[in-house]
């Protein structure tokens, strides 16, 4: 192999701060070929963001390079000028950022932004440019690209202005792509037409991508190698299949046994949730980081002194940072702890039948004719949930699971149908006409932990408001008390109560969440993504909880998610939303089967699964999810279905299709056939070892 | 006896010291640039490129730097050498910083004791650590407590103490014999009128002190309680009162005062009226505050309402309507009126801040889990939004208590509201602005301690801004 084209080699990188100096990266080696693709893999903190900015050098005024050198196409990057830098970013090195719409200037149109790379780094002609332009935006997979080029950033979608980004940084022809969580914004179907893409554009062009994520499916789709951080050092890195099926470093498999892969069940083989939490770069130990949350930690050796990457035999260029991993038995798993009897489940405590929330928006301004449009948010809903029983509600964004969510706890109100909570009626009840008693039965968890917790105000006393409220507890020291137990339940110490929601991780500020929402002894708990902002190794540990909490109380967990993994891993019950209305509904075993209805299938085979034995069908969906003002007519899937060339006469597009009982309480909204419903195959099966 | 001289017996030293600094401040003011510049054309190599500046750039930001040192150590040398010499010895500066005695007591202790516990205070303690929120805490700090101790360090009365031969007098002038005042000298000169320019400054800063923040803190209740519900429950009430503001805004603020001075619109009790509903906002506040606050605990919510409304009844007849049955709180017509506008004044841009914090903090989860909760809209706004919009509030009131301090100058300068004998800033400037040509010490010393106060406003609302970021 000639000389790779990106070589990092002993990297360390510090910040500066009030405190001293902090060390992000240290020791951190790694080289990307030409045209090969590297996945950077770790939890947040982990300083995989910075070993991409440092590469870009771009670490802002306190960051800097404490050691080691970059080296691009041999040259060192550390003793380039400023303007020689300028010319290699951008021009041969370029960089996709999280969030989209925080690379595009949302004062310009899509093809001015996209020829001023040509016309800055080649100066080439506005005609040269356009031609370009136009190229590009239909190699990134977007239909008419003239109408994009004339559009403006706010015009597109999440997805399309993800492409725009990524068509940006293709532009100049890089040699090297860094993207950094390209796709964490955006739904999942949306996400692996990205992934395809990337990968594909990587082959046409050339290019070689380093591949930022926390995602470990994302990683084995795209990347032919993976390197895994922790804290601050790669402490495994080689070529995906042979990590992922051989992994040599205790972390990398503690990581791996923290996501729900297919198999794992929350009663038989629960999720292993890695012990200790994440240390702050200052707190490091001696020897190995991950020493202190090892179960394979054997102190004198471990915590001696600094630990080197060792080649791991059995493949070229897997290193592992690990002192025993000639010793550890990479087979054996803790055992697993006594099977939890599940709990049983009850008599239905909230029915919704032919629930409808439209809203009204007008538009038009101050001189044109105003017109009323109606959103229609969800469209005849009906399902109903049990006692003990966790429903899962999936679906994309815009599908309209929040305002179902709104609409249950009363912060709405339905336009038609109706919800019984026990045998109450509340669909016309707002929140405040409800009782303090209905109102502490119906709570809710919040998706992001940053977020969910008032900034200002000490954990304890944002618990006890909540039992003040829901009038738990006569005297302020009952309620004193009752918080503590709370702080129990969730497993926290009970002196977090007079922390600060800042000195929480993400982790522990959803905890004080979930113990808010069960204040007032809730029977039914609405959770709305209550992991997907979390780390995986945290996002076990918080599901655990739930799931826990669950089996003591009975209560009715209305979990919304979009990640079909964890929802397969602990829902009972499954209900797939698409623009509004329930496209599947049926248990978890039922809706993971064939016969799925087919946006089901194709969500289904979106979900990146990081386990080399699992063989998927690729389904991707083409376009965008249609807007709830302007629904298609007839079935809502029937614009981006594989399935409806299948059903004849067009049916599709001109009938609302009725929803069919596939046996034992498994519903599809289809039009397909029977025979065309058995033809349906498994979207990823295990391959044979 | 003999005027004073400026520096006194330091003067033959600390002069030319002060003069060496300045020169070399001015060079190495007007050199940095330009070897940065030519650093910066020099450096494409990569040495220059890594180490920053070149030699030249480094060597001129070092004496930059050195010689702001100088003047700093200069400036205080002549403030503590002028504390310390023999009181024959003293200057005009030296007397002045004599005189200032408590404050600087006071500012010493106070910083001492910021410094001493900083881990403990968050973002007071965090200010110390930013060199711009430093200084203006420093000086903000400075005119807090010259306005406490105005009567220790005033030597004559602002406003009675008129003097004989002592008019429009240069700084330092010794009173004419017989001396048997209680000081020998008006150390900043005399005004038109005879009085003591210095005595005048300080006893306007407690004038300045008294109205500024507290016309503030009124305008700021105002725009909050109107503005939380327009940002949180947005509609037709929204529109209604961001209208209502718009208007207030774009009405001349002259045109304003003048209207509320003149004696016709006087006698038809408008400033008055504007009191009674502006003044009512505070009472509206707490009680709503408090209501919302603690609705589950229903004696402790009766008690603390019925004290506010008890107590802030009774200022509120005081004040507002000079109509306290104990007699007591009372406002005198003049300062009603400067009170009223400046509220009037400030409080649209204050409800135009809130309304906006609002409508982003209203998107966030820990107002929806109170929505969930069941808990009302006023305690969704007060308790949970309000306190997380502290940040941007803290450094708009630092701000607008100095535009209102240059406001209330303005007012003075205009000689609308206060008494024209008030020694506050604005009535002294305009006092002295006819000779300035001539005597230019009694409108320049007040005209100096505005920019000092409102410079130190701005710097310490800097600081906080910066600090209350990094959290």
């Amino acid at each position: 192999m000639t000389a790779p084209l990106l070589e990092i080699d002993r990297l360390s990188i510090a910040f500066t701060t009030r405190r001293g100096d902090i060390p992000a990266v240290a020791d951190f080696s790694l080289s990307v070929a030409t045209g090969e693709a590297v996945g950077l893999v770790g939890e947040s903190g982990c300083g995989k963001s910075t070993v991409a900015l440092g590469v870009m050098r771009d670490l802002g005024r306190t960051g800097r390079i404490t050691g080691g050198t970059i080296r691009f196409r041999g040259r060192d990057l550390g003793t380039l000028s400023e303007p020689e830098l300028r010319r290699i970013r951008g021009n041969d090195i370029a960089m996709v950022y999280q969030e989209p719409m925080a690379s595009l200037n949302p004062a310009l149109r899509i093809g001015r932004q996209l020829m001023e790379v040509p016309r800055l780094h080649r100066g080439a002609s506005r005609a040269e440019a356009r031609d370009l332009a136009r190229e590009m935006v239909a190699d990134v997979g977007l239909p008419d690209p003239d109408r994009i080029l004339n559009a403006y950033p706010h015009q597109l979608s999440g997805g399309q202005q993800q492409r725009i980004v990524i068509a940006m940084a293709l532009m100049s022809r890089p040699a090297l792509l860094i993207l950094d969580e390209p796709t964490t914004a955006l739904d999942v179907t949306v996400e692996a037409a990205i992934v395809d893409l990337v990968k594909g554009l990587g082959r046409k062009y050339g290019t070689a991508l380093l591949f930022i994520s926390h995602n470990l499916g994302l990683v084995l789709e795209a990347c032919d190698r993976i390197c895994v951080m922790y804290s601050g050092e790669a402490v495994e890195q080689g070529p995906v299949r042979h990590v992922f099926d051989r992994m040599r470093h205790p972390y990398t498999q503690a990581l791996f046994r923290s996501i729900p892969l297919p198999g794992a069940d929350k009663t038989t083989r629960p999720l292993e949730t890695i012990p200790g939490s994440f240390l702050m770069p200052q707190d490091r130990p001696r020897g190995c980081n991950f020493g202190p949350r090892c179960t394979h930690f054997k102190a004198g050796l471990c915590d001696a002194a600094a630990i080197a990457m060792r080649p791991v035999p059995g493949a070229d260029d897997h290193q592992a940072r690990c002192l025993r991993f000639e010793e550890i038995d990479w087979q054996s798993r803790p055992p697993a702890p006594e099977a939890t009897a599940p709990g049983e489940v009850g008599a239905p405590v909230l029915t919704v039948s032919g629930l409808r929330k439209y809203y009204e928006v007008s538009s038009g301004g101050l001189f044109g004719r105003r017109r009323r449009k109606l959103v229609r948010a969800n469209e005849t809903l009906s399902f109903e949930a049990r006692q003990s029983e966790t429903l899962a509600i999936v679906g994309e964004s815009g599908c309209g699971k929040s305002t179902l969510a709104k609409v249950l706890l009363g912060l709405e109100t339905a336009t038609a149908g109706q919800v019984l909570l026990d045998d109450r009626e509340v669909q016309e009840t707002p929140i405040q006409k409800r009782g303090p008693r209905a109102v502490a039965d119906l709570q809710m968890v919040f998706q992001n932990p940053f977020d969910t917790l008032n900034p200002s105000k000490r954990v304890g006393g944002q618990i006890l408001r909540a039992l003040e409220v829901f009038g738990v507890g006569a005297t302020r020291r009952a309620r004193r008390e009752r918080m503590f137990e709370l702080l129990d339940l969730v497993r926290l110490p009970r002196d977090f109560a007079d922390r600060m929601p800042r000195q929480l991780s993400g982790g522990q500020k959803q905890r004080v969440g979930i113990a808010r929402a069960f204040a007032g002894g809730a029977r039914i708990v609405v959770a709305d993504e209550p992991v997907s902002a979390l780390d995986v190794s945290v996002q076990a540990a918080v599901a655990d909880l739930l799931m826990d909490i669950q089996r003591t109380r009975r209560t009715t967990l209305i979990f919304i998610s979009h990640d079909l993994s964890i929802v397969r891993y602990l829902a009972d019950r499954v209900m797939v939303m698409y623009l509004g209305h329930v496209v599947e509904i049926g248990s978890t075993a039922q809706v993971f089967a064939p016969p799925y209805h087919p946006y089901t299938e194709a969500l289904l085979s979106a979900v990146p699964i990081p386990d080399t034995r699992v063989e998927k069908t690729r389904i991707v969906l083409e376009g965008d999810v249609p807007s709830a003002i302007d629904p298609p007519p007839g079935c809502p899937f029937q614009t981006r279905c594989h399935w409806k060339d299948r059903v004849p006469n067009g049916l599709c597009a001109r009938e609302l299709p009725p929803m069919v009982e596939l046996g034992s309480g498994h519903r599809i909204l289809c039009h397909l056939s029977a025979e065309a419903l058995g033809e349906m195959e498994p979207v990823f099966r295990l391959a044979a070892e | 006896m003999e005027p004073l001289s400026w520096t006194g017996a330091l003067g033959p030293w600390l002069v030319p010291t002060l003069e060496a600094a300045l020169i070399a401040l001015a060079l190495a003011a007007l050199a940095h640039p330009l070897a940065l510049l030519a650093g910066y054309r020099m450096g494409p190599g990569p040495e220059a490129s890594r180490s920053g500046p070149g030699r030249a750039a480094r060597l001129t930001g070092g004496l930059l730097r050195l010689s702001l040192w100088a003047l700093a150590a200069v400036i205080v040398a002549f403030l503590i050498g002028g504390l310390l010499v023999q009181p024959d010895a003293k200057g005009i500066l030296g007397r002045i910083a004599t005189r200032l005695w408590p404050v600087w007591l006071s500012l010493g202790a106070s910083f001492a004791l910021v410094a001493l516990f900083r881990r403990r205070l968050g973002l007071v303690g965090h200010l110390l650590g930013n060199p711009a929120g430093a200084v203006g805490l420093a000086l903000v700090m400075f005119w807090v407590f010259a306005a406490l101790f105005a009567d220790q360090i005033a030597p004559f009365d602002p406003v009675t103490d008129v003097i004989a031969g002592m008019k429009n007098k240069p700084p330092g002038t010794p009173l004419p014999p017989p001396g048997d005042a209680a000081y020998g000298y008006y150390l900043l000169g005399g005004d038109a009128l005879a009085r003591d320019v210095f005595s005048r400054a300080v006893a306007g800063a407690r004038v300045v002190l008294a109205i500024a923040p507290a016309a503030t803190v009124f305008a700021f209740m105002v725009g909050i309680t109107l503005g939380l519900p327009a940002g949180y429950l947005g509609g037709r009430l929204d529109i209604l009162l961001s209208f209502l503001a718009n208007l207030v805004l774009a009405f001349p603020v002259i045109l304003l005062f003048f209207l509320l001075v003149t004696p016709e619109i006087v006698a038809m009790g408008v400033p008055t009226y504007m009191a009674g509903a502006l003044f009512l906002f505070p009472l509206i506040f707490l009680t709503i505050l408090w209501n919302s606050r603690f609705r589950t605990r229903p004696p402790l919510r009766a008690a603390l309402i019925g004290a506010t409304l008890g107590l802030g009844g009774w200022l509120y007849a005081g004040l507002a309507w000079n109509a306290d049955p104990l007699g007591i709180v009372s406002m005198p017509a003049g300062v009603l009126i400067v009170f009223v506008s400046v509220v009037f004044v400030n409080a649209p841009s204050v409800f135009r801040i809130v309304r906006g914090l609002t409508l982003d903090i209203r998107t966030r989860d820990y107002v929806a889990a109170a929505q969930t909760r069941g808990e009302g809209p006023w305690y969704i706004m007060l308790w949970e939004i309000l306190p997380n919009a502290r940040g941007p509030l803290l450094v708009d009131f630092c701000l607008r208590i100095g535009y209102t301090t240059i406001l209330l100058g303005t007012l003075g300068f205009f000689g609308l509201g206060l008494a024209p004998e008030s020694p506050d800033w604005g009535t002294s400037i305009n006092a002295g602005r006819g000779l300035l040509q001539f005597v230019p010490f009694p409108p320049l010393v007040p005209a100096v301690a505005i920019m000092s106060l409102v410079l130190g406003l701005n710097l310490l609302a800097d600081g906080l801004r910066e600090e209350s970021l990094k959290e």
